[in-house]
């Protein structure tokens, strides 16, 4: 919201500088966003006076102008503006000045002849979009008066952040009125002088059937107004405070919410039937709202009807048919107050906001209902011409809010502030319309009606807060509270010792990636409002994510990618949904380049094993993979489960050849996923003694089947091995030539160790030949 | 000539022809030669000795004599050569096996965690080593959670700023209100509150919440995603004053440097009074620049006292407790801290970003 400082000293005699006042209203919990200074943005332009103009002798279009700025020569100047003659009074861009939009004057020469300054437009002045040619200034302009000063364009403008809870201060009244209290000086509202009222101007009769929603409203007719433009003084007004103007009632009325916080209305009187009713809505009832939408309204819905239809949703908007055009010359003028839940509720059902709507939903201040009537009528009688008739009033202002008080220990407020609150601070609170008394540790506040925001002693607290400044409370350490630490999770930070890299992708993705993993159980969860179709449903996998974020890397030429995200998953079940904690790993391409000592190694399937493997490991887990053609997304035969404990924790595979090319991506994709939530309790290390006789290694080479599972072979070495047995793996592996088809090689290396004994040759020819038999009984394997 | 002087002329010349040969021996096998052919069982000086049979017994012993000395001689000489030339086989294979240190190592893949993810790491660890105890929620939230239990009733127009994620066909309670992705962490603050009054009876409680958050907002300075920590206490006699000491320490300790606050009032539903929080300038220390816009205030999070409808909705007693809370966007800090400008790196998941942006373990 802008407030030009010239309204906010129309209440308050303020002498402070804009950037005081700045500060203040900081201190006082208005945001201050920007103070903007279009006087001085426009110094150095000034009035001039074209005593002289001539046609430019090489272009058609420019022209050559002579401009009296009061100074002892007149100046040159080149023009290419069309709007202007001799005698004529324009704004005048002397060399030096920055105008508004950082454009510097400069002497220069165009197309041969010298310029000494630039004609400026509404628009170049900043303050307006477009502009028709030069602002031609009124003939009694002083020449060589400042331009800004002359126009009266602000001093400074003060572009607010007005919290939801100060409805009060939407407006340069409530501002006013809070730094007057702040600094000590005299608040004055705005005198209207005694409107003639004519009783042959018949205002309709204003029944309220729905008082609880509007306990005041206000009926006015004006006959015979001229509708025309505003005055310049109050256009330029309404766009300092980022208004547009419109018409001469309509920038009247905006004018009057903006200062005094009153959101009014008016209507067409030539369009109205009979009396008007502020009722609740009829459900199904049509409404024709002045944006063009046409509305079904429901029951509770408040809205201000004439004999016919509705003419207005109450608080947010008129209807279209109503409103105040071109050629209306009788009005009726609105003046009300609406329940704020009311309002709101109704502009949630319609998504339907307004100025007003804004306004009436924070709370007005009830007092300026017939304030704000008064300063319109008087307004547009001044500015448009008519007669007024007499004000239909329903409802007692004076109710609203009246006669709230909140009462309080002193001695809460000062310790939920860590500060005492002396009584001097009371006057400061007086000023703001509290009445404070104190009896001892009880204070009991008299809340005025405009404050909605005050209703509990915590209220106050704040009160008493801005008005100390929270500088003045001193910062203290609490005692510290005794928790037993939580040791960090570190899922990811293993991971990422692993040597990948973390990433962080969106929680929603596009429903079609959604499928390339998860098939279409009815488990999805949607995002009712989604920012895009990309980002509509809640991931059931990570993996989509991952591998957009793999494209965009290989994309920027990184040979090979190497992800790691921990994050949620998201699906309904039974009960409702569910979220899962998820850690998720995507390899591709080199994940060794090439080097002086080697050459580059493209990720496989054993890369990506190994480091869910070793992940695993550090946490006390180990994880059997059981081969799965039947994984979604995954290519079969290289695609496994991943069980740890007796849960199926995880997946890992290949992706799928075809859908890592709908990623762009050509090189083989490997990725995992453990579900969290899943993992058991990885076992703690329990000291044993380290083994003091020397264990022995031995080497057995098989031919297989080609289709043997090494972790089948394995699991059979260890349990046939005896139980010597302490270790056994694959050392090698051949299936090239020598090797028959359909069958593998595979070398096992086992350790033999005694914790009592050195181990003789006989106990090692003992295992070799149970394993060999063991071999041959289960997988009909032969020594190679 | 004497017989032996005959002798000891052949061992002397014996000798000298024995050392020149050792000198210029090639290497450490040649030299073994050398020492077998003069020094051996059937060597030169055993020949000699075996002319000594031909001398009177009275003359035996001092060629006996002549004959040891020049077997010390040359044994002495050829553990001397012996050893020039270990030394000098030794450096030839030092420089045979010279290599280019400056040649890159073998290097293991180095990962590197998310600056958020430090963001996050960090901020919890100050708080935890305050005392305050670590507490997740979940994402997808009840209206309740989210907002009612913190005094943004349906009609609030706060309700309306949340530019809320609403869940199709996913509904709660009997009323099937819409269920919604949360739209800040503060929902946590209810949840723990709840189950730790279930447990404990009455606070104190100090707790931080760290997560992700979801707002409906997607443009240069707002991602749709992006992560909070909560922070808030409970306790008798909890005041404005312990809020700016919590913050003064957090803020100076995360930002490693002695920061400035200032608290100016503002309003949000949860907390009364309320504050936005700001610290000095961290790029200019205060005084002025483009990221502060000249005011040497940044904006880093906004905080208040625990508001007592808040307290109710958990079942405690405003009267007798009070509490601060505050919630806090990691993104920025981290933004800050860093000197990252684009919020948008932190979700492109550039491996480049990540490696030089990222901490490695």
């Amino acid at each position: 919201m802008k407030i030009p400082f010239s309204w906010l000293k129309a209440y308050v005699p303020l002498t402070a500088t804009p950037a005081q006042i700045a500060d203040d209203l900081v201190r006082l919990g208005h945001e201050v966003e920007a103070v903007e200074l279009p006087r001085a943005a426009v110094h150095g332009v000034r009035v001039g006076l074209i005593t002289a103009k001539q046609p430019h002798p090489d272009a058609d279009k420019l022209s050559l102008l002579k401009i009296d700025i009061g100074e002892t020569e007149e100046l040159a100047i080149v023009c290419g503006a069309a709007n202007m003659g001799e005698g004529d009074k324009v704004p005048v861009a002397t060399i030096g000045t920055t105008l508004p939009g950082g454009l510097v004057i400069k002497q220069g020469k165009i197309r041969g002849e010298t310029s000494f300054g630039m004609c400026c437009s509404e628009v170049e002045l900043g303050l307006a979009d477009e502009s028709a040619g030069l602002l031609i200034l009124p003939a009694d302009a002083p020449v060589g008066a400042q331009v800004g000063e002359y126009l009266t364009l602000e001093e400074a403008v003060f572009d607010l952040s007005i919290t939801p809870n100060r409805g009060d201060c939407m407006n340069a009244r409530g501002i006013a009125r809070d730094l007057a209290a702040d600094a000590g000086l005299p608040f004055t509202d705005i005198s209207v002088a005694e409107i003639a009222v004519d009783t042959a101007v018949t205002t309709p009769r204003v029944t309220v059937s729905a008082g609880q929603d509007a306990p005041v409203y206000m009926a006015r007719r004006i006959d015979g107004i001229t509708l025309a433009d505003s005055p310049a003084w109050m256009q330029a007004s309404l766009l300092m405070a980022g208004m547009r103007p419109i018409n001469g009632v309509v920038d009247i009325l905006n004018y009057v919410m903006l200062t005094q916080g009153q959101p009014m209305h008016a209507f067409d009187a030539d369009t109205l039937h009979g009396d008007i009713t502020v009722r609740s809505a009829v459900d199904g009832e049509d409404f024709a709202a002045l944006d063009g939408r046409e509305l079904k309204l429901h029951t509770g819905d408040l809205v201000v009807s004439d004999e016919r239809s509705v003419i207005a949703l109450a608080g947010i908007m008129g209807s279209a048919a109503s409103g105040v055009s071109e050629g209306t010359v009788n009005i009726v003028l609105e003046s009300a107050f609406f329940r704020p839940a009311r309002v709101s509720e109704t502009r949630r059902t319609y998504a339907m906001v307004s100025e007003a709507s804004m306004r009436f939903e924070r709370g007005v201040d009830p007092a300026v209902v017939a304030m704000a009537m008064q300063q319109a009528t008087a307004l547009i009688i001044d500015l448009c011409g008519g007669t007024s008739g007499e004000i239909a009033v329903c409802g007692d202002a004076g109710a609203i809010n009246a006669g709230r008080t909140v009462s309080c220990s002193l001695s809460r407020i000062e310790s939920r502030l860590g500060v005492a609150v002396p009584a001097a601070l009371d006057v400061v609170l007086a000023r703001m319309g509290f009445v404070m008394q104190r009896d001892g540790d009880l204070l009991t506040v008299h809340v005025p009606s405009f404050r909605h925001d005050v209703t509990i002693p915590e209220d106050l607290s704040e009160e008493y807060a801005r008005v100390i400044g929270f500088d003045a409370i001193p910062t203290l350490l609490p005692p510290l509270a005794t928790t037993a630490p939580v040791r960090p999770d570190r899922f990811i930070h293993d991971a990422v010792a692993g040597g990948f890299l973390q990433a962080v992708t969106y929680a929603f993705i596009s429903a079609d990636e959604q499928r390339l993993f998860v098939a279409d159980d009815g488990l999805d969860i949607a995002l009712a409002n989604p920012i895009s179709d990309a980002m509509s449903v809640m991931r059931r996998s990570v993996w989509p994510g991952l591998l957009n974020a793999a494209r965009r890397n290989l994309n920027r030429q990184q040979p090979g990618v190497a992800l790691a995200e921990q994050g949620r998953v998201y699906l309904r079940t039974d009960a409702g949904h569910d979220e899962n904690n998820v850690l998720a790993w995507l390899m591709t391409g080199e994940v060794e380049q090439d080097q002086w000592y080697g050459d580059a190694r493209a990720a496989d399937f054993f890369d990506l094993k190994g480091a869910v493997e070793t992940w695993l490991q550090v946490r006390g887990l180990n994880g059997r993979f059981i081969a799965d053609d039947s994984m979604q997304g995954l290519q079969a035969g290289q695609s496994a489960k991943i069980m740890v404990g007796r849960a199926e924790a995880g997946r890992i595979g290949r992706v799928d050849t075809d859908l890592a090319e709908q990623f762009d991506i050509d090189a083989p994709v490997f990725v995992a996923e453990l579900n969290l939530d899943l993992l058991p309790q990885g076992k703690q290390a329990k000291f044993a003694p380290l083994a003091e006789f020397p264990a022995v290694e031995r080497d057995l080479v098989f031919l297989f089947d080609r289709g043997v599972s090494s972790e089948a072979v394995l699991n059979a070495v260890r349990s046939g091995g005896g139980k010597l047995l302490t270790d056994a793996r694959i050392f090698d592996r051949y299936d090239g030539k020598g090797v028959p088809d359909g069958k593998v090689s595979l070398g096992i290396r086992f350790g033999l160790q005694d914790a009592k004994r050195t181990l003789t040759q006989a106990d090692s020819d003992a295992a070799s030949s149970a394993i060999i038999a063991a071999m041959d009984k289960r997988f009909g394997a032969a020594l190679r | 000539m004497s017989e032996i002087d005959s002798l000891k002329a052949q061992l002397e010349s014996l000798q000298s022809e024995a050392l020149s040969a050792f000198d210029s021996a090639a290497d450490s096998a040649a030299l073994q030669l050398l020492r077998v052919h003069y020094l051996g069982k059937k060597g030169a000086l055993t020949e000699v000795l075996k002319g000594v049979g031909k001398l009177p017994p009275q003359e035996r012993p001092v060629i006996g004599q002549y004959v040891n000395q020049a077997k010390a001689v040359l044994s002495a000489a050829l553990d001397r050569c012996e050893a020039t030339l270990s030394a000098q086989g030794k450096s030839a294979r030092i420089e045979a096996e010279r290599i280019d240190v400056t040649l890159s190592g073998r290097k293991l893949p180095a990962g590197a965690l998310h600056p958020v993810q430090q963001g996050l790491d960090e901020i919890t660890a100050i708080f935890a080593q305050m005392g305050f105890a670590i507490a997740e929620g979940p994402e997808i939230e009840d209206e309740f959670h989210n907002f009612d239990a913190l005094n943004i009733p349906p009609e609030h127009p706060a309700r309306a700023m949340h530019d809320t994620f609403f869940l199709k066909d996913l509904t709660h309670g009997d009323a099937a209100e819409p269920m919604l992705l949360r739209t800040h962490t503060s929902p946590v603050q209810i949840r723990t509150m709840k189950r730790f009054l279930a447990e404990n009876g009455e606070p104190p409680l100090a707790v931080v919440a760290p997560g992700r958050v979801y707002r409906c907002d997607y443009d240069v300075t707002h991602s749709p995603m992006f992560h909070q920590v909560e922070v808030f206490k409970v306790d008798r006699d909890v005041s404005m004053a312990h809020l700016k000491g919590v913050l003064k320490h957090f803020l100076s300790t995360y930002f490693e440097k002695d920061v400035g606050i200032r608290l100016r009032p503002h309003y949000f539903p949860f907390t009364e009074p309320s504050a936005e929080v700001d610290i000095s300038c961290v790029f200019c220390a205060g005084k002025g620049c483009r990221i502060c816009k000249g005011s040497g205030w940044i904006e880093v999070l906004g905080s208040g006292m625990i508001h007592p409808n808040v307290m109710r909705s958990v079942g405690v007693d405003s009267s007798e407790f009070s509490g601060f809370a505050f919630g806090l966007g990691v993104e920025r800090l981290v933004m800050l801290k860093q000197g990252i400008p684009d919020l948008r790196l932190f979700f492109e998941n550039d491996v480049r970003f990540l490696r030089r942006m990222g901490v490695p373990l």
